[in-house]
């Protein structure tokens, strides 16, 4: 998508940026609450441990009390400690894909820009063929070839979602490289690779933390449509999702202890996610993507 | 003009292709045999012979491939294994339902959306903008199964003021015929697409406000709604556009989870019983369809674009 | 959600039949027993629609012998309504033979129960000409031409144990067995899958065919079931075609659609008693429970449906808004199946005792308390206690022989060479094939590993298996679970036998796909033996194939009580409760009760509206 912006993001915009950050209230309250709920997750079972492993049917939902503040799920498990515990592995895969799309989705623009014509022709038409096939043939299709691991997940979801990121690096790196400071680097005998990484990657920072953001809270999302449709991971394991698409099982009896903490810290982690994708938006003045 | 239009759909004709390539070798690398899928777990050796045998299933993949591309330019998208009716006959019933359902959902979406944002642009910075700002990343980041299910335990459960299920009726006349079992489906899928339809407006109507050719307006007199009208929104539409391009995809693939909450036998839950149970005549001949849709609208977008901008000059790709 | 029905003698699809208990007075909020308590009777208003819920896999399959390949139980939902058995099972909610709605009026066994003399009724199809013997014939014809493309088959059984089929009039037919079985069994299993086609409309072999004796010829008959069963596949003509509406049940069908959605109407040309007295009853399909128990709970779509079994602490909330929920136990077996032939391990599957211990690892009491709030059977063993009570041996109903005992698991592990770290993994320690070792085939350092796959889409299984993996663990037995869609499941699951386990669809190695359900006389046929169509481990035993076949001829209750607690003791298969049907149906919609267990369809001809 084109607007008649220019790209910008100068070396020596990490400052600029902070400050800009800093400025922007939203983004200082999505910061805040991503800081929260990781330490919740990653921090909380230290001080909190719960058996997330064994079934205890005897304890099966039991609402909020004393010994359970979150009261129990239909496995026995503690509901605040499964959270800490699905908010790991949902806050894992949700980076894990972001980090490995971004990689992806960057080396493959920026060579698809810098080389040009041809082999930019031909690396388009894959996106763009990818782009096409609806994301849940694919899922369905991968995922009944492999048995569900952490890993395979992450995999899948970056799959899916590699092809945004790959995009918009692309048109910074169209754009950027016909500046000066390239035609410069060239002359003084740059080979294309030094050039691609050293320069234009860079240069095109702003896009690429934006797109990773945003990733972040779309995996998280993803996943959660995952676990609904039944092609989550298996028990003992637990992530929002899933939970909360268990929850939603038992809504109607009144337990609301499976569903409205699980669906609250989910939104809430989501909407972290995209103030400070959005706010970074604002900040460097990226063209392309917004929310 | 030719020359780009000609361009771009020789391009479109290499995705689609692609596209056929990819599916076929995605589904052909599944371990199971679709033999097994649909003749179950009592199938002998021969009967799972006789079973490839009929759907040419024993040739190599290339020579499957190639007919099936014949088959499909002579619009022949074969027999679902399962369901045992053609492939095309199928997609007839259920994509009008989806595009009811999802036509329907993507307007409302951009009826709020595009007040919605052309508002937050003009009052950008102020309580307003964020307010709406936070109320659009709420709406974007609810899963929609959630979002789904709520909206039945307080309509439909509680309150009985509306049917649980998406309609039920078999035509297009029937579907409308029975709006209040619209009501649910479409506000779950309109509210969600608003939220990020409005994000791209408000951004682009910043960006439009800020240019000169509006102070000019401005300072002649004109008032403020007929700038808002005549300018901004019309260059608001213009990444709507694009998104609505985009949207073609999503309304010939469906909405799986949508339909899987509603009870609506849409193009999703198509796709999900044939992935399922590998009944690759529907998966061929429904991601084919999907993908000559998406290309298609794709490139409709980008004319409508360069018509409403001809500022935009179109380099490749 | 879906059901992996297989069809033991044809005659089960979907066992959630209808249970209805309304008492007089009923109970208020809370689930009655479908069994007990008569119907009762209300004042009759004629006409009305019903609007069933129709969960999981729709009918794909119209003409009423699918063949061998289509294991889709709905089908049988589909057809029996419109051609009805000739011998049905199930009479209000007794397990035996109804009399009323069979369509034999005398049915007799003599000639040391080699012969079998059946009266039918003067009943009519529905285009006005009678039900005759010919029409027996025709089908004993067609079946013994393509019995091996026949899903309900049972090798060895009808057609191919019958001598000679003769008909000495238009209503009497006369069969001659090669052997003489247990009349119970003979009559209960397999009469009960063959129903009555019309020869004077489908004795052809093209739709523009002459209507002839095809039949009575290899070839003929060979050409005439291809041309039925090509028909019979085509959906979109289901309620179009001719053939179709020629019908001698009480229903005929007036709608199909592809998505599963389909409607009857009343046959007034019914010979039997029960005439229908509602206008029209509508299946309505859902894919998922979740929309189902929406509807119910929205109140306003749903007459009749089926509750499942995680949200039973709806029925308070639905019985005060004009619903009765009533219970049935369905007549199956529900278990664990074991790959006793897969490459990794199937030597560990075929000892007895790790077999015996991973039953003991199984808390069936507690799942049923917990996950099926009590409304499941024990799973104490193949025969299920309630649904049969009949037939259920003293020590099933005593608990079978293995209760929940971690304790007893770890020292049988132990006592054959393995190193039991509960909560980690236990490993062989002591290979070989001496009585404290092992076993054949079992390596050093082998782990107790497997690899359990379900199917998909019912809450109440993800707790189970969750549960079962938990409290195997206990003795270092671990448990990978992995579920998927039903379909794509199946994709990948074969028979394996020792002679031939192909990697391709013996990969499995423990498998739970739901039940199987048993027809009025539960013996093993076809789940136990060697070659079973259900056998898909491959368990093969000499002792158990002479049990089962000594219940399929003698006809003494203690004959059947040896083969029941042998195989309950051998664990062919893993246990497991199995739950109960719920029906969730309008107050004022009458007949529902009492269910029974064992008519594949809805009797809803007995149905009516009070109001």
């Amino acid at each position: 998508m084109s607007t008649a912006e220019p790209a910008v993001a100068p070396r020596g915009s990490g400052r600029l940026l902070a400050a800009a950050f800093a400025g922007n209230r939203r983004a200082l309250v999505g910061l805040g609450l991503v800081a929260v709920i990781a330490a919740f997750c990653f921090l909380g079972p230290l001080l909190y441990r719960t058996d997330q492993v064994t079934v205890q049917l005897d304890l099966a939902q039991l609402p909020p009390s004393g010994r359970y503040p979150l009261g129990t799920d239909a496995s026995g498990y503690d509901e605040l400690g499964r959270l800490m515990q699905g908010g790991q592995s949902s806050l894992e895969i949700g980076c894990a894909v972001a980090v490995v799309t971004t990689v992806i989705g960057t080396l493959y623009g920026a060579v698809a820009g810098y080389v040009g014509v041809i082999v930019d022709a031909i690396m388009m038409r894959v996106i763009d063929t990818f782009l096409a096939i609806p994301g849940i043939v694919l899922l369905l299709l991968l995922v009944s070839m492999f048995t569900p691991t952490l890993r395979l997940i992450v995999v899948l979801l970056s799959l899916l979602s590699w092809l945004g990121p790959a995009r918009l690096v692309r048109g910074e790196v169209l754009s950027l490289r016909t500046r000066e400071f390239v035609q410069a680097a060239r002359m003084m005998g740059g080979t294309g690779g030094r050039i691609v990484v050293r320069h234009l990657v860079p240069n095109a920072a702003g896009v690429i933390i934006v797109s990773g953001t945003f990733t972040i809270a779309d995996s998280v999302l993803t996943l959660s449509a995952l676990g609904y449709l039944g092609l989550g991971l298996p028990p003992p394991h637990a992530d929002w999702g899933s939970m909360l698409s268990a929850g939603l099982d038992y809504l109607y009896d009144g337990n609301w202890w499976l569903v409205y903490p699980a669906a609250a810290i989910l939104i809430t982690t989501v909407v972290a996610f995209n103030l400070i994708g959005d706010a970074l938006h604002d900040a460097l003045g990226v063209r392309g993507q917004s929310r | 003009m030719r020359a780009y239009l000609l361009r771009r759909t020789g391009q479109a004709v290499v995705v689609v292709i692609g596209v056929m390539v990819v599916t076929f070798a995605l589904i052909h690398l599944e371990p199971g045999s679709a033999a097994r899928a649909t003749l179950g777990t009592r199938a002998t050796d021969e009967r799972i012979a006789v079973f490839n045998a009929a759907n040419g299933l024993n040739r190599p993949l290339t020579a499957q491939f190639v007919s099936f591309v014949k088959q499909a330019a002579a619009g022949n998208l074969g027999t679902s294994y399962s369901l045992h009716q053609p492939v095309s006959t199928l997609i007839a019933q259920r994509l009008p339902r989806d595009g009811v359902l999802l036509g329907l959902s993507t307007l409302l979406a951009l009826a709020l959306a595009l007040p919605m944002g052309i508002f937050q642009a003009v009052r950008r910075g102020r309580a307003e903008d964020h307010a709406f700002t936070v109320l659009s990343f709420g709406l974007y980041s609810i899963p929609d199964f959630f979002f789904g299910l709520l909206l039945i335990a307080i309509f439909s459960v509680q309150l009985h003021l509306l049917p649980s299920q998406a309609p039920q009726a078999q035509s297009i006349g029937g579907i409308l015929a029975d709006p209040r079992a619209l009501v649910l489906p479409v506000l779950t899928l309109a509210l969600v697409s608003m939220a990020s339809f409005s994000r791209y407006v408000r951004s682009s109507a910043i960006i439009t406000l800020a240019q000169e050719y509006i102070q000019v307006a401005r300072s002649t007199g004109l008032p403020e709604r007929l700038v808002l009208r005549r300018h901004v929104l019309r260059n608001s539409l213009l990444p709507v556009i694009t998104v609505l391009g985009l949207s073609a995809r999503d309304i010939v693939a469906g909405a799986v989870i949508a339909e899987a909450v509603f009870n609506y036998p849409g193009m999703g839950q198509l796709f999900f019983q044939a992935a399922t149970s590998k009944d690759y005549p529907i998966l061929l001949g429904s991601t084919l369809v999907v993908g000559v849709a998406t290309v298609i609208g794709s490139l409709i977008a980008d004319i409508a674009y360069s018509l409403l901008d001809p500022r935009i000059r179109y380099v490749d790709g | 959600m879906r059901v992996h029905s297989t069809l033991k003698a044809g005659a089960i699809g979907l066992a959630l039949a209808m249970i209805v208990t309304a008492c007089t007075g009923g109970s208020s909020g809370t689930i009655t027993n479908g069994q007990s308590a008569g119907a009762s009777k209300g004042p009759v208003k004629r006409g009305g629609t019903v609007t069933i819920a129709e969960l999981g896999v729709s009918p794909d399959f119209i003409f009423p012998l699918p063949p061998a390949t289509n294991q889709n139980g709905y089908n049988a939902n589909l057809t029996e309504a419109m051609w009805p058995y000739l011998v049905y099972a199930g009479d209000g909610a007794q397990s035996v033979v109804n009399k009323d709605k069979s369509l034999f009026s005398t049915l007799s066994y003599s000639n040391g129960d080699k012969r079998i003399t059946i009266q039918l009724k003067p009943w009519n199809w529905s285009d006005g000409r009678p039900i005759t013997s010919r029409d027996f014939s025709f089908v004993y014809n067609l079946l013994k031409a393509n019995f091996s493309n026949w899903n309900a088959h049972l090798v060895g059984l009808f057609p191919e144990d019958v001598a000679k089929v003769s008909t000495p009039d238009a209503r009497t037919v006369v069969l001659d067995l090669t052997k003489a079985y247990n009349p119970d069994f003979y009559t209960d299993d397999v009469l009960s899958t063959i129903p009555l086609l019309p020869q004077h409309a489908w004795d052809k072999t093209s739709a523009g065919g002459t209507v002839g004796d095809n039949d009575t010829t290899t070839a003929g008959a060979k050409a005439v079931y291809a041309y039925l069963q090509k028909e019979g596949a085509k959906t979109t003509s289901f309620s179009t075609n001719p053939l179709w509406k020629v019908v001698d049940g009480p229903w005929k069908l007036s709608e199909f659609r592809s998505n599963g959605y389909y409607s009857y109407v009343p046959n007034p040309a019914y010979s039997g008693s029960a005439k229908p007295v509602v206008d029209k009853v509508i299946e309505s399909p859902f894919t998922t429970d979740t929309p189902e128990i929406n509807a119910l709970r929205s109140g306003s779509s749903l007459d009749v449906a089926t509750l499942p079994l995680n949200d039973i602490k709806q029925a308070q909330a639905l019985s005060s808004s004009g619903y009765s929920i009533a219970s049935v136990p369905i007549p199956g077996v529900a278990a664990v199946m074991p790959n006793l032939y897969n490459t990794a391990v199937g030597a560990l599957f075929r000892q007895l005792y790790i077999r015996q211990a991973l039953e003991y690892l199984i808390n069936r009491p507690q799942i049923v308390a917990k996950i099926y709030n009590g409304y499941a059977d024990p799973g104490n063993g193949p025969v299920p206690v309630k649904a049969t009570g009949t037939w259920a041996s003293p020590l099933e109903k005593a608990g079978g022989p293995y209760p929940y005992n971690p304790a007893t698991a770890k020292s049988l592990l132990q006592a054959h060479g393995w190193k039991v770290v509960p909560g980690g993994t236990t490993t062989c320690v002591s290979p070989g094939t001496g009585a404290s070792q092992c076993g054949a085939g079992i390596t050093a350092g082998q782990a107790l590993t497997f690899n359990l796959l379900y199917s998909s889409g019912r809450t109440t299984t993800d707790e189970q298996n969750a549960a079962i993996k938990s409290s195997q663990a206990q003795a270092g037995i671990t448990i990978n679970l992995r579920s998927e869609p039903f379909n794509t499941l199946v994709s990948t699951i074969g028979t394996c036998t020792a002679a031939s386990h192909p990697k391709s669809s013996c990969g499995w190695q423990l498998a739970e796909f739901g039940y199987d359900p048993y027809p009025l006389y539960p013996n093993g046929t076809g789940f136990f033996d060697t070659g079973g169509t259900n056998n898909y481990g491959g368990y093969s035993d000499p002792t158990m194939d002479k049990l089962i076949q000594a219940t399929e001829y003698g006809a003494s209750a203690s004959t059947f009580t040896t083969y029941e607690d042998y195989a309950a003791r051998q664990l062919p298969w893993l246990w497991l409760p199995l739950r109960e049907g719920i029906t969730v149906y309008r107050t004022k919609l009458r007949g529902v009760v009492p269910l029974n267990p064992f008519s594949s369809t809805n009797t809803f001809e007995d149905w009516y509206y009070t109001s």
